[in-house]
């Protein structure tokens, strides 16, 4: 890496910092396009953000420090895993030779904590969540390694940035229908981690029906703040490595990589805007069947990349 | 090996001064666990010097028995396990002085500080061993005093079960797996020293290999739990008293582990069938280990079946090193087995501190039935800090120290996916997909069991809080310490197990350079862990400076969604919780659900009940030992309860070996067999040979 490069990280962590809430912006406003009407505003997240800044907090008398570390620490395991990944370059802040291991495992970090935070309320919806949000995660690691296996194969490297990086390139054109397959587990696998629909509504207001939004129902200022940004923060860095694996850019720095990047993702939550416009949350019994079919799509695109490589 | 042998006089004093004053003051507890709490930091002051020099150190001596000689070593191996021995150790010394403090001065608690010395002098025996007869003293010796542990509350009926359910199941172990490892071993070197078995059997006899592999995997694995030996895993460890737990479950099973690696570092490249197979059984192991534990209600039944999932990864991470081995990729060897061991350690401190954290648990409620729990966070903060760091560890979470062997493990597949050819690849991903899927369900298990003891409010309100007293509280928090210390240690850990890895560096036809180098990728992940930390440091600054940041707006109730009346019953129950996984994996583990029926216009109260039974208890076991019973039934004529009768049967029985010896004599070439021993003993090729000094502390 050289130091240009590594100055050149800081104006790219700011964009992928401040990204995230223009990326719900474009999801609300594909709905609201979807569904006649005009939508918020588009910075509206971003005063949404700020507001919940300004306020003070309400506490249960049933909480205790964990209530109010688990959203801190949630988030700073996915600032951790946005220097793992690719966002707007084809390289990332600190990838190394097997930084998918640490990445995996972050998002369970937060999600330990996401989920202590909800238990810690004592409430009997919150605990509801929190029971889907494991079951889900742990259904959906098997899809998410075997995809990165696909990936590790083609590229035959273990660091992230080079396992969707310009290496993929030749591969989707001798190997296309197993990235088809990774692709699409891929997208399942960001459905689930970053809970939309046709696994959670984000948009209800019935707590029964939610998995995320119901888990954070006790949560205010600050540390509500803390977890919308997750979220968004979440659903872009799946995104990327999704269309980082969709769309391998060509080697070398280019200007016009970047700003492609951004319209990528924008694509991306116009495509995430679109499904929740057309189809309805799957009943909770059908999910797994969902994450299955996914974990399945994986395999059988293990199978193909490892069939062409005896050849 | 000055440390092993004070320790082993440390322990042996420590046994013998606790037996004789226990009646006298305080149970001799005193004496007794500050030796065992001195000689398990001889242990770790020993093996971490150990593991700094590359010699290997023996010793030995004559001693009055006929067979073997009093031999010892400690390689780099034995002194990895005498580091985790000793750790554990340290810990539950601490722990339980407060555990038996209150205790009455009465009853078996005198036994207890004696019994754990024996425990531990016996496991720093066995892996210190270097000759068959010091090992085998060694193992039946830990066997023994733990089955006296594990009774130690004889008075409940669970608790004389667990016990013989665990006596049986080693020595059956003992006797159809052990035992004839050795005799094989010995019969070919026509020695009990250890030190003549590496290469006794050479890669050419395939079938010879495979059955001592096998006969090991069974002997082995039945003490450190793999499915379908766990079966005494889940009976022992929920009624020994929970440092004893700690003790087994951290260092005892691992004796297990010690002994199928040293038996792998004896016998040459095994085919490649034998590692999977290995792998087969410990993937199935760790699946069903952690489904089970999903299940449970107690929470130290919970904890031992999360026990047989450990074993599950320690097991495949050998099961990769194998396979590296017979594919001679040293790569893999070295992530396999530097994971394997890691993890061996890793678990030892985080589910020592998960016992002692549940002990505590027991000790302030009186309960360890989760669902009648909750809340106890705000009660007993330090253990449930303790507890905490516990499950993050256990979860391979970053930062903690569980991440940084799953990380190795996890290493080491993706690296055989990515290099090896396509059928070993296919293999790799499998066991990739279904390690993540341990992972993931290990966090079920532990957010559930976490949150619904420790947090919300409490269920049963008939359930009263003691405080944990401090001794125990300093207990959980030295092995809490453990886990952070390994986890920011990492780099220092390399060097460690690199030459721990040393017994394996011949038959791994790989260099400990490749080991130190490959291993040395595991310490890769230490920069982004410092960003997590401080991240999270400025995260939390960031929200103190906020204009109202640190001000709390008020306390109320929880949100019920706009019902009045919550109440503290109407928590999501553990079961709840983990019922949308047990339900998805139905046809697996098979619960038994009896739902309530409603009948007539007034249903009456009515309760649902779902029960988790072991499927190898179940459907092997019980029927097997129901018709060992039916057939022994058999005997009971020759039972008269007469002594006279029993004394003509001993008479019998040796006249009959009189008479078997004077025809056939089978015992005659042991004879010179033992003069050879003898003759050969002069010409040691000991590294140093230190004073002769007795074995006294076996004995006791």
């Amino acid at each position: 890496m050289t130091a240009v490069r590594a100055v050149l990280f800081v104006p790219e962590m700011l964009v992928v910092l401040a990204l995230p809430p223009l990326l719900m912006s474009v999801i609300a406003k594909t709905k609201a396009w979807f569904g006649g009407r005009v939508g918020p505003p588009w910075l509206q997240p971003y005063f949404d953000l700020h507001k919940l800044i300004q306020k003070n907090a309400v506490y249960s008398k049933t909480t205790t420090w964990i209530f109010r570390a688990g959203p801190i620490i949630s988030l700073a395991a996915l600032l951790t895993a946005a220097t793992l990944i690719p966002v707007l370059s084809n390289d990332s802040l600190l990838g190394f030779s097997g930084d998918i291991i640490l990445l995996a495992y972050l998002l369970a970090l937060g999600r330990m904590f996401t989920v202590l935070a909800a238990m810690d309320t004592g409430s009997s919806f919150e605990g509801m969540g929190a029971s889907r949000e494991v079951t889900f995660g742990a259904m959906s690691e098997p899809a998410l390694f075997l995809a990165f296996v696909v990936m590790a194969v083609a590229t035959k490297s273990l660091q992230l940035s080079e396992m969707i990086g310009p290496k993929l390139l030749p591969e989707w054109q001798i190997a296309g229908p197993a990235m088809i397959l990774v692709v699409g587990a891929l997208l399942v696998v960001l459905l689930t981690e970053a809970c939309r629909v046709p696994v959670d509504d984000p948009a209800t207001h019935l707590e029964l029906t939610m998995i995320h939004e119901v888990m954070v129902l006790d949560h205010s200022g600050p540390e509500f703040a803390f977890i919308t940004y997750g979220a968004a923060l979440k659903f872009t860095l799946l995104g990327s490595i999704l269309v980082h694996a969709a769309i391998p850019h060509p080697e070398g720095f280019n200007v016009l990589s970047p700003p492609l990047r951004v319209l990528e993702l924008g694509g991306l939550a116009v495509l995430v805007g679109a499904i929740e416009s057309a189809m309805a949350r799957f009943r909770l019994n059908r999910v797994p069947m969902l994450i299955a079919g996914a974990t399945v799509l994986s395999a059988i695109a293990v199978v193909l990349v490892l069939m062409r490589r005896t050849v | 090996m000055t440390h092993v042998l004070l320790a082993l006089a440390v322990l042996a004093f420590g046994a013998t001064a606790s037996g004789l004053t226990a009646r006298i003051f305080g149970g001799g507890l005193w004496i007794g666990l500050t030796a065992a709490g001195i000689a398990g930091a001889l242990c770790v002051i020993g093996g971490w010097d150990a593991l700094g020099s590359t010699t290997t150190i023996r010793i030995s001596a004559e001693w009055p028995l006929p067979l073997g000689f009093a031999r010892l070593a400690v390689d780099g191996l034995s002194a990895w396990f005498l580091l985790v021995i000793g750790m554990v150790s340290i810990g539950a010394s601490i722990y339980s002085w407060g555990y038996f403090r209150n205790a009455k001065t009465h009853g078996p608690v005198g036994a207890y500080a004696p019994l754990v010395c024996t425990m531990i002098a016996a496991m720093v025996l066995v892996v210190c061993a270097a000759d068959v007869v010091v090992f085998l003293v060694g193992w039946e010796l830990m066997s023994l005093s733990a089955f006296f542990l594990v009774g130690f509350h004889d008075e409940d009926t669970e608790a004389r079960r667990g016990a013989w359910t665990y006596l049986i199941a080693t020595h059956l172990g003992t006797a159809l797996g052990v035992l004839p490892v050795f005799a094989a071993f010995v019969a070919r070197t026509a020695s009990t020293a250890m030190d003549g078995f590496t290469g006794a059997f050479g890669a050419s006899e395939v079938t010879s290999c495979v059955v001592i592999f096998a006969l090991g995997v069974v002997g082995f694995g039945t003490k450190a739990g793999f499915m379908p030996f766990h079966v005494w895993l889940p009976a022992a460890h929920p009624v020994a008293p929970s440092p004893v737990s700690a003790l087994m479950s951290g260092v005892v099973i691992k004796m297990g582990i010690y002994g199928l690696l040293r038996l792998l570092s004896w016998l040459p490249d095994l085919p490649i069938g034998c590692a999977i197979g290995l792998m087969t059984v410990s993937l199935l192991t760790g699946v069903m280990g952690i489904l089970y534990a999903l299940g449970q209600q107690q929470i130290k039944r919970m904890l031992a079946y999360s026990s047989v999932e450990n074993i599950g990864i320690i097991g495949l991470a050998i099961s990769v090193a194998l396979l590296g081995r017979s594919l001679q990729q040293p790569v893999l060897v070295a992530f396999g087995l530097g994971g394997a061991l890691l993890h061996v350690l890793n678990h030892a401190l985080f589910k020592g501190l998960l016992f002692l954290s549940a002990g505590a648990v027991l000790h302030d409620t009186g309960t360890g039935d989760m669902e009648r729990l909750g809340g106890l966070a705000r009660r007993t903060p330090v253990n449930a800090l303790a507890f905490l760091i516990g499950s993050v560890a256990i979860c391979a979470l970053p930062p903690l120290n569980g991440f940084v062997s799953e990380f190795a493990i996890y290493t080491g597949i993706l690296q055989g996916v990515v290099h090896l050819p396509s059928s070993y690849a296919a293999v790799f991903a499998s066991c990739a997909a279904v390690l993540a899927l341990i992972g993931g369900l290990a966090l079920v298990v532990f957010s559930k069991t976490f949150s619904v003891v420790f947090l919300g409010a409490q269920r049963d309100r008939s359930v009263s809080v003691h405080t944990t007293p401090a001794s125990m509280n300093a207990g959980m928090v030295f092995l809490a310490l453990g886990c952070v210390a390994v986890a920011s240690a990492s780099g220092a850990m390399v060097p460690a197990v690199s030459a721990a890895l040393t017994p394996f560096g011949a038959a791994a036809s790989g260099q400990a350079k490749t080991f130190v180098e490959s291993l040395g990728l595991v310490t890769r992940f230490l920069p982004p862990l410092g960003v997590l930390i401080v991240v999270a440091i400025g995260l939390l600054a960031f929200r103190r400076r906020m204009p109202l940041g640190g001000a709390v707006g008020g306390m109320g109730g929880t949100w019920g969604c706009g019902y009045a009346l919550p109440a503290t019953t109407m928590q999501y129950t553990g079961s709840s919780y983990a019922w949308k996984v047990i339900h998805s994996f139905r046809h697996v583990i098979r619960p038994k659900r009896k739902t309530p029926s409603i009948v007539g216009c007034f249903p009456s109260q009515d309760r649902l009940v779902t029960v988790m039974a072991d499927m190898a208890q179940e459907r092997i076991y019980k029927p097997v030992f129901t018709g060992l019973a039916r057939m022994f039934e058999r005997l009971w004529p020759l039972q008269h309860g007469r002594i006279q009768l029993y004394l003509i049967y001993i008479v019998a029985t040796v006249l009959i070996v009189f008479l078997v010896e004077g025809w056939s004599a089978p015992f005659a070439a042991h004879k010179n067999d033992g003069a050879t021993r003898s003759a050969g003993e002069s010409q040691l090729r000991d590294v140093q040979v230190e004073s002769v000094v007795t074995g006294g502390s076996s004995h006791d």
